[in-house]
């Protein structure tokens, strides 16, 4: 009787547990796989508000790959890309060191600090376009001030990529900051009094110690940023929707003006698949690296 | 009975089935018919849709219809609409459209109601559908479908400061070329001012650029081909490029009506070619209201031609309540709403609201008010619809004219490259079809 009992047990465990994490897989297979699985339909697919739907196979992709716009866009979005977290990481690590040595700053200015990533992008984009406003913004005001010569800024095709990388920076820089801050505060102290011990500098400390431990929690700073920096929007469509001309037309921007604008759902779809595609190889490739650095 | 007495009943008789007749008339439209129902309308949140929901509260009184409004900035509304109609859905009843821009496209997919018979036969007596400018009823119409009724009337007019011009030395301009020459006398006399301000963003360009092509004398399609590298169409790109290039304000690529209005607004621009509709927001504060006049875009080879387009109110095809939807067009597109939306800056498609004294009495209290619809009679009789490719992908068309328009402002191409470039991916686009 004990046995049968026994062996009802894990039965009846297994059964809870499937009732218990049904409502999250129904959520994860309505709210993500199937979308994801619709998009790549559609992408086989010639699909405009005016043609009646056609499966054309990879008609699409090989579209994507004659299309100049897309490579260019491409070209955009890997160059801000890289820009623009090269920019945040350096900062981001240079004001986590800060936070963390700075014992008596004051909460508030902590909080100061690191607010600019809880804005919403709209609101920062907007903000911005005003500031660097080449006639009545503020930027260019201060720049004549100090006897600098005013810039175009978002609409230079030069300058715009950089600034845009900037604006990011502004807004992101602290939250790589708040990571790179709790992997500081995780560090083991012991390390750093051997070094004390054997009379490291704190050039050296920092380059030997805390730079190669710190790697694992940059790389997951790396990884989140990557995934938003890859699908770069926000930003962009409040300032200058992808001008001039195409100088900041991102593949985001392009596949989303695309399917809205001009309404080819079908070719956007794949253009957004394959920025997907673009997306999961970083991660994928930042994982490894992690799991490298590991310690 | 005698003759008298019979001639006098009949008399009675007449006139009491005469009154009878007239009073059913009356009633014969029941406006509560469809009480209790809620109509969805998705509007775009611009000074048009602004100024006509003033007056929700008047309508859900008349009808007993519930009016749920959503509203969001224009390119976020198409978006929704995209969504909501690619999904076949009845979340929408009725919407704002731009058929200038997406007519031929929503035509196509078969998007919008047919309105021809309710306009025609459901109608109130108070509707006056011949009262609608005929231009926009045609501009809405696709294949024998009307696809909309007119809000409005607008197009890009000129304004300019009076003061600044007369401190120049300048007149107004009666022609494209003496556009360009008070330009050029006014950065001489005053460097701190931008002596011409229009639209320079990419997807915004076409609709001011429209207005000098035609102008000018150029077309944007011969022979079923893009025309833009005809001398004409060439013309009109350098001299638009010329004109924001050479004396506009720096970083007008990146202008739309937004920052065109706030810059001339506050003082710093001598002329802004831009919409109509902004009239109420550049006289917002008071500071222009003396020192501004307005003209239709001065002429050019062909004369003038200016553009004249209006937001339409279309019923979904998949509303399951279209009688319903269109209580609610006609009564946002009747004679005494559009009256009421004119004395708030929004130009009525109708002549004879144009007419009204009440409104009348409104233009004639300020000068600038005088010009501004001075200038849209001009657009009401010789204005042109076609802002862009009269394609169905008339939106991607838009771009390809911006792009030659940025390509000669930022001078990384030359006209016959830009235009080149321009005519190739235009040409595309029409074999698209």
């Amino acid at each position: 009787m004990a046995s049968v009992a026994n062996a009802a047990r894990p039965d009846r465990q297994r059964a809870e547990l499937a009732a218990l994490s049904a409502p999250a897989v129904l959520f994860t297979l309505a709210m993500i796989a199937f979308p994801v699985v619709y998009t790549v339909w559609l992408g086989f697919h010639a699909f405009s508000s005016t043609e009646r739907q056609s499966f054309v196979g990879l008609g699409n992709y090989s579209k994507l790959v004659a299309d100049g716009e897309f490579w260019h866009g491409l070209w955009v979005t890997l160059a801000l890309y890289a820009l623009s977290l090269v920019l945040q990481l350096v900062l981001g690590i240079w004001l986590a060191l800060l936070l963390f040595h700075a014992k008596r700053v004051p909460g508030f200015v902590r909080s100061l600090f690191i607010s600019p990533f809880m804005m919403p992008p709209v609101v920062a984009g907007l903000m911005w376009l005003v500031i660097l406003d080449p006639s009545i913004g503020a930027a260019n005001y201060l720049l004549q001030a100090v006897g600098l010569p005013p810039s175009e800024w978002l609409a230079s095709p030069i300058w715009v990529i950089p600034t845009v990388a900037l604006i990011d920076t502004w807004q992101w820089a602290p939250y790589v900051a708040l990571i790179v801050l709790g992997g500081l505060q995780s560090l083991p102290p012991s390390v750093y009094e051997a070094a004390q011990i054997d009379g490291a500098s704190a050039y050296t400390t920092f380059r030997r110690i805390t730079l190669p431990l710190l790697l694992p929690t940059i790389v997951t700073a790396t990884i989140l940023r990557s995934v938003d920096l890859l699908r770069f929007f926000d930003i962009i469509y409040i300032t200058t929707q992808g001008g001039p001309g195409n100088a900041s037309n991102t593949l985001n921007i392009y596949g989303f003006r695309v399917g809205f604008e001009f309404f080819n759902i079908g070719y956007a779809s794949a253009l957004m698949l394959t920025l997907t595609a673009v997306v999961f190889g970083a991660v994928l490739a930042f994982n490894r690296l992690r799991g490298a650095v590991a310690w | 009975m005698s003759k008298t007495s019979y001639a006098t009943r009949a008399a009675i008789t007449f006139v009491a089935l005469g009154a009878v007749t007239t009073a059913t008339h009356a009633a014969d439209f029941d406006w509560k018919k469809f009480q209790g129902k809620t109509v969805t309308f998705l509007a775009n949140n611009n000074p048009v849709s602004q100024a006509l929901l003033t007056y929700k509260g008047d309508f859900e009184k008349l009808t007993g219809i519930t009016l749920k409004v959503d509203g969001y900035q224009e390119q976020q509304m198409r978006q929704r609409l995209v969504t909501v109609m690619n999904a076949r859905s009845d979340e929408v009843d009725v919407f704002m459209s731009l058929p200038s821009r997406e007519g031929e496209q929503f035509a196509a997919a078969g998007w919008y109601a047919d309105l021809s018979a309710f306009s025609k036969n459901e109608a109130s007596k108070d509707y006056d559908l011949a009262g609608l400018s005929q231009a926009l009823l045609k501009a809405a119409t696709f294949g024998s479908k009307l696809t909309s009724m007119p809000m409005n009337i607008e197009g890009p007019i000129l304004y300019y400061r009076t003061d600044i011009f007369k401190k120049c030395g300048v007149e107004q301009p009666a022609t494209i070329k003496d556009v360009e020459a008070a330009a050029q006398k006014i950065k001489a006399c005053d460097s701190t001012i931008t002596p011409f301000v229009s639209r320079g963003l990419k997807p915004a360009v076409a609709y001011t650029f429209s207005n000098m092509l035609h102008n000018i004398g150029g077309s944007y399609m011969a022979n079923g081909k893009s025309n833009l590298c005809s001398a004409k169409g060439k013309e009109a790109l350098d001299t638009y490029s010329r004109l924001l290039r050479d004396y506009g304000p720096p970083g007008v690529v990146n202008y739309s009506f937004q920052q065109i209005s706030a810059l001339y607004r506050t003082g710093r621009a001598a002329m802004s070619f831009e919409s109509s509709n902004e009239l109420r927001t550049v006289m917002e504060g008071g500071e222009r209201l003396k020192d501004t006049a307005l003209v239709p875009f001065p002429a050019g080879d062909a004369g003038q031609v200016p553009t004249a387009i209006g937001w339409g109110m279309a019923v979904s095809a998949y509303s399951k309540q279209p009688d319903a939807a269109w209580y609610f067009v006609q009564w946002a597109t009747s004679p005494e709403i559009q009256k009421r939306m004119a004395v708030q800056g929004i130009a009525p498609p109708r002549p004879a609201v144009a007419n009204d004294p009440e409104y009348r009495k409104w233009i004639d209290e300020e000068p600038v008010r005088k010009q501004w619809q001075a200038a849209l009679d001009v657009l009401a009789t010789k204005g042109s619809s076609e802002v862009g490719y009269p394609i169905v992908a008339n939106p991607e068309s838009r771009d390809f004219i911006g792009q030659a328009v940025q390509d000669l402002i930022l001078k990384q191409k030359t006209i016959d490259q830009a235009c080149a470039d321009a005519d190739k991916g235009l040409d595309a686009l029409i074999a698209q079809k």
